[in-house]
């Protein structure tokens, strides 16, 4: 689930950017250090849409660098367990297969797709039924049943094996 | 071997006296041992019994006759003493002393002379349907331990109640018989103590106690007699045993041969077992019928047979006897047939069910069906791993309930709950009850059902429980083979969980009991902190891996052996040391790749994939991939057939192209992603650099470590600081500070873009030139910060918007004059041609920054 919310941050300047342009160089550092990085709070920062308001700068003692409390709005995407989301198919095998939906790789095991897509070795390893086929690309709609939350990255367990999940968008008919 | 004794209906003064006799036969039955007693019978007609309480002789002579008759029936029941008193049973300390006399003095000369009296009667076998005769026999158990007045002991039951104290008390001492250990020939041990018995009857003079049989014990007997001398003479004439050989069992050892350590058997239907010996030694088996009388259960196997051995076996071709065991495989019926193997179909006479019989082996459904000895199978501790278990799973058989049922059965070790853990109740009225453990006490846990109706809390015996997870739990395995393992749950299978390890990314079946609910994350499996997973090791063989996966004290390492999966599995003693080197090294197109940095593989087997450079040696790399889920990710190229993104793609245009030769002096200067407020914060830099005295120029510099720590490392000064340098190393993504002298900076030689320097520091030596042109009335430190800053920025501002496209010749012009006169100043290399007289300048100004500190004061001094 896609947040914009408002954050906080203590950015720390080192003195050659200061300036006329150092609240450019302020907001650029934030995107260069926030934009990417993911909390197991918020979830991915995505983007910076605006700062809200830059306080006041506080000179520390032997460095010279500066601590600016920024406020920030951006969005913030956060998978929740229990949230249907789409994802494109990364890889298949036959313990389940990958998928990512923007920065979060969601696993879905093959226990939980349903029983009737089966698993079909070669090339281009699928799970196919008579709706469609689950391959690399394929667009699915799943369900996030867990999720994991490390440092710099959320990994997530899904299913397809529930009523209007699973293959929305198949490559090869397409 | 009539040991039992019936229950008995006897009224005396200690009515429970009987009972408790009874019940310890019963434990002594289970404990698989033997004591044999040949108490001395009393021969002489009067006084059969002896009734230590009341009065000895009460018998009269009218009843002796009718009494030896049943005497003769009962007498063996009596010899047979099945009671390891000594050890195992309570009796109150109080009486030990009178026992003491009485055992002997009383008991033993009493005894002899009933023994006489008894002696032409034999045969003395028993007939069960003899009423009177257990009731006598009743009695004269209870008068022959009576006459210890040791009542109490049997009374105690198994100690239950008694304390240590009291347990002590009963210890042999030096009053009581001896304990001999006399050598037997092996596998006559229990014949020898029957043959002693019998002589005991037979001959009262016999001044033996008891002999016994251990079942445990082979070659030996013991003898229980007051002096050596008793056991010599009862041991004469007996061919298995050896008097030459006799032992003193030491007083304290004496309630240890008697005592019985092991836990009773509790071998029932469907228990796992190991076979402990054979073809099948260590293999699991499910217990489907015990036979307690002879000791001996049936069990279902995984047959171990070799189908094509048993054909030549039976068709009697002559075969070699293969040195290994045949792979546990089951039994196919029709492969059977094909091989000419004659299978006999036959009916179970008790339980109805068909077997197969091939070459005297029982098959049903394709498992052996094999009768062994308890003693070949252990029964302790089992617990089946999850692999073993599948293989006893019917195909067909995959249900639920069915499984777990039988997993049940297996694991006979009570689950840890701990508060807060989810539980299911799997027995008892409130079967498949869920709830919350809100506080456990030993055996019983207090639960809080998800139930409204139901009152807060439940209390439910362990037993009945099981922890319950969900899919999406993420857990941790706390024992068994997976220990250590974290990861998701994606299945739970009645008590088999299937969990995605964050580790590994594989699916692996653990017991629900197994797990617990947790947040962590481990990369590692094990508590062994020396080598974790993916790091980059050392092995013996002077070769390098990376491990991939950690099984308890397993290791699973990628070897370093470029283009190939080389997978080794290795123990902690074949790693020799983790390598902690972070080097860097050059891709095809010599772009220096350090770890943490993304490269694509350009040729051979991984041709295409690319991933972060993880780690570094030699001239090989390990990438992670993570779409690729073989070995962990992870795969091993030499890293000339990699290319660095981002980097330099054709080495060839290095040379002419001067855009190139900017563009990678500019990645090596600063290794920040492009972002929008990127070439403002250049050009700051820039400026910053040029605004400082001429000792700062080697600021933005790539530079080599060539002392230190950190010897070897590269990276780019980012502030410079009396005599030490900080550096932005370019391995690791920190900042380090290092002395001045521990540094080179002729990195950029070996750099692809060797020509940047020169036009870098070319362009800067105007600005040098600005600096040390300005008025010299402005006080030296001031006056090279903001002024000075101020006014060098202006003319290279207005370059910088042009930078990309500037031209090599007015920057050349600019830089001639100042420069030329700088370096005939300081560096006297006149008469040189412009372009390489700046060269040698900045090759000097690279090479020696104290005397370019020196020079720029020389130059304020002078101006």
């Amino acid at each position: 689930m896609f947040f914009h919310i408002v954050l906080e941050r203590n950015m720390q300047l080192h003195p050659r950017h200061f300036g006329r342009n150092l609240r450019e160089n302020l907001v650029s550092k934030l995107m260069k250090d926030v934009e990417g990085t993911c909390s197991g709070r918020h979830g991915f920062v995505v983007a910076i849409t605006g700062i809200e308001n830059v306080g006041k700068g506080l000179i520390r003692d032997g460095t010279g660098f500066v601590t600016f409390p920024v406020k920030y709005q951006c969005v913030v995407f956060r998978p929740f367990k229990g949230e249907v989301l789409e994802a494109v198919v990364t890889m298949v095998n036959k313990m389940g297969f990958f998928a990512e939906a923007g920065p979060v790789q969601i696993f879905v095991s093959n226990h939980l797709i349903p029983d009737d897509m089966e698993f079909q070795s070669g090339d281009m390893p699928n799970y196919t039924t008579s709706d469609g086929s689950i391959q690399k690309d394929s667009e699915v709609r799943l369900k996030i049943i867990g999720t994991r939350v490390d440092a710099t990255e959320i990994f997530c367990i899904g299913t397809i094996k529930d009523d209007f999940l699973g293959v929305i968008n198949d490559p090869t008919t397409a | 071997m009539p040991r039992r004794r019936a229950n008995n209906t006897h009224e005396d003064d200690e009515p429970s006296h009987d009972d408790q006799v009874g019940d310890q036969y019963d434990g002594y039955e289970s404990n698989g041992g033997r004591h044999v007693s040949m108490k001395r019978k009393r021969r002489d007609g009067e006084g059969e019994e002896e009734e230590e309480e009341e009065e000895d002789d009460e018998y009269d002579n009218d009843e002796e006759e009718d009494y030896c008759r049943r005497k003769r029936r009962s007498s063996v029941r009596d010899f047979l003493d099945d009671i390891a008193a000594e050890a195992d049973s309570g009796e109150d300390e109080d009486d030990e002393d009178d026992a003491e006399d009485g055992f002997i003095d009383d008991d033993v000369t009493e005894l002899l002379k009933e023994n006489k009296g008894r002696m032409p009667r034999r045969p003395f076998l028993p007939t069960e349907d003899d009423q009177d005769d257990v009731e006598e026999m009743a009695r004269r158990i209870e008068e022959k331990y009576g006459s210890l007045s040791r009542p109490e002991q049997y009374d105690e039951g198994y100690g239950e109640e008694t304390t240590h104290v009291e347990q002590q008390a009963l210890l042999p001492s030096v009053r009581d018989p001896k304990l001999w250990l006399v050598k037997c020939e092996i596998g006559h041990e229990r014949e020898a103590a029957v043959c002693l018995m019998q002589k005991s009857i037979d001959r009262t003079e016999l001044q033996i106690s008891s002999a016994i049989a251990l079942d445990n014990l082979k070659n030996y007997i013991y003898i229980e007699a007051q002096k050596e001398a008793h056991v010599m003479e009862a041991c004469k004439g007996l061919r298995y045993l050896n008097p030459k050989k006799i032992m003193i069992v030491p007083l304290k050892e004496m309630a240890g041969v008697l005592s019985v350590k092991s836990k009773p058997v509790d071998i029932s239907k469907d228990t796992w077992i190991r076979m402990k010996i054979g073809t099948y030694k260590g293999d699991l088996a499910k217990v489907t019928d015990v036979d307690d009388m002879q000791q001996r259960v049936t069990v279902k196997l995984v047959p171990r047979i070799d189908l094509q051995e048993l054909a030549d076996k039976l068709a009697g071709v002559e075969f070699v006897k293969k040195a290994f065991v045949p792979p546990p495989r089951l039994i196919n019926i029709i492969e059977v047939r094909e091989k000419n193997i004659h299978v006999e179909r036959k009916r179970d006479p008790f339980t109805g069910e068909y077997f197969e019989k091939i070459a005297g082996m029982m098959f049903k459904d394709g498992f052996l069906y094999k009768s062994v000895s308890m003693k070949s199978i252990s029964y302790h501790n089992i617990q089946p791993s999850f692999d073993e278990l599948e293989r006893f799973l019917r195909p067909g058989e995959n249900g639920d309930g069915n499984f777990s049922n039988s997993l049940l059965s297996g694991d006979t070790k009570t689950e840890h709950f701990s508060k807060g853990d989810k539980v299911l109740v799997v027995s008892g009225d409130l079967k498949n009850m869920r709830g919350i453990v809100e506080k456990v006490e030993d055996e019983y846990a207090c639960i809080r059902p998800d139930i409204k109706d139901l009152p807060e809390t439940l209390t439910f015996n362990v037993k009945d429980l099981s922890k319950f997870f969900e899919t999406g739990d993420h857990v941790k395995v706390v024992s068994g083979t997976q220990e250590g393992a974290t990861g998701m749950v994606t299945k739970v299978e009645g008590r088999v969980l299937v969990i995605v390890s964050d580790a590994s990314m594989e699916e692996i079946r653990v017991f629900a009991h197994c797990v617990m609910k947790s947040s962590e994350v481990t990369s590692t499996n094990n508590g062994n902190k020396d080598y974790q997973l993916h790091d980059l090791v050392l092995l013996n063989d002077s070769s390098f891996g990376i491990i991939i996966r950690v099984d308890g004290k397993a290791y699973q390492v990628l070897k370093g052996t470029p283009e190939r999966a080389e997978i080794e599995v290795l123990m902690y003693r074949d790693i020799n040391s983790k390598i902690e080197k972070m080097g860097t090294t050059e891709d095809r197109f010599r772009n220096r790749i350090s770890v943490k940095d993304i490269a694509r593989i350009v040729e051979g087997p991984f041709k295409g994939k690319q991933g972060p450079v993880e780690h570094i040696y030699k001239q090989t790399v390990f990438i992670h991939d993570r779409k690729n889920i073989d070995h962990g990710g992870f795969f091993c190229v030499k890293a000339k057939s990699c290319t660095l993104l981002g980097g330099l793609y054709a080495r060839g245009d290095i040379r002419g192209g001067v855009m190139d030769s900017r563009v990678s002096s500019l990645r090596s200067l600063a290794c920040i992603p492009r972002s929008p407020g990127r070439p403002q914060i250049r050009r700051d830099e820039r400026r910053y650099q040029s605004g400082r005295r001429g000792h700062d120029s080697i600021v933005g510099t790539m530079v080599k470590i060539c002392k230190g720590h950190y010897k070897g490392s590269r990276g780019r000064v980012v502030d410079i600081k009396g005599q030490s340098v900080r550096i932005e190393l370019e391995s690791q993504m920190r900042i380090v500070t290092v002395g001045r002298s521990e540094i080179s900076d002729k990195v950029n030689v070996t750099t692809p873009g060797c020509d940047a320097p020169l036009y870098g520091l070319g362009s800067e030596t105007p600005m040098r030139v600005h600096d040390s042109m300005r008025e010299p009335g402005t006080p030296f430190h001031d006056g090279m910060r903001t002024p000075m800053r101020n006014w060098a920025w202006h003319p290279y501002a207005s370059i910088s918007p042009a930078r990309d496209s500037f031209s090599l010749a007015s920057q050349l012009e600019r830089a001639a004059s100042p420069a030329s006169g700088w370096a005939s100043r300081n560096c006297s290399a006149p008469g040189t041609p412009r372009e390489s007289r700046t060269h040698a300048n900045s090759a000097n100004i690279m090479r020696s920054p104290p005397l370019l500190v020196a020079s720029g004061m020389i130059l304020i001094a002078a101006t």
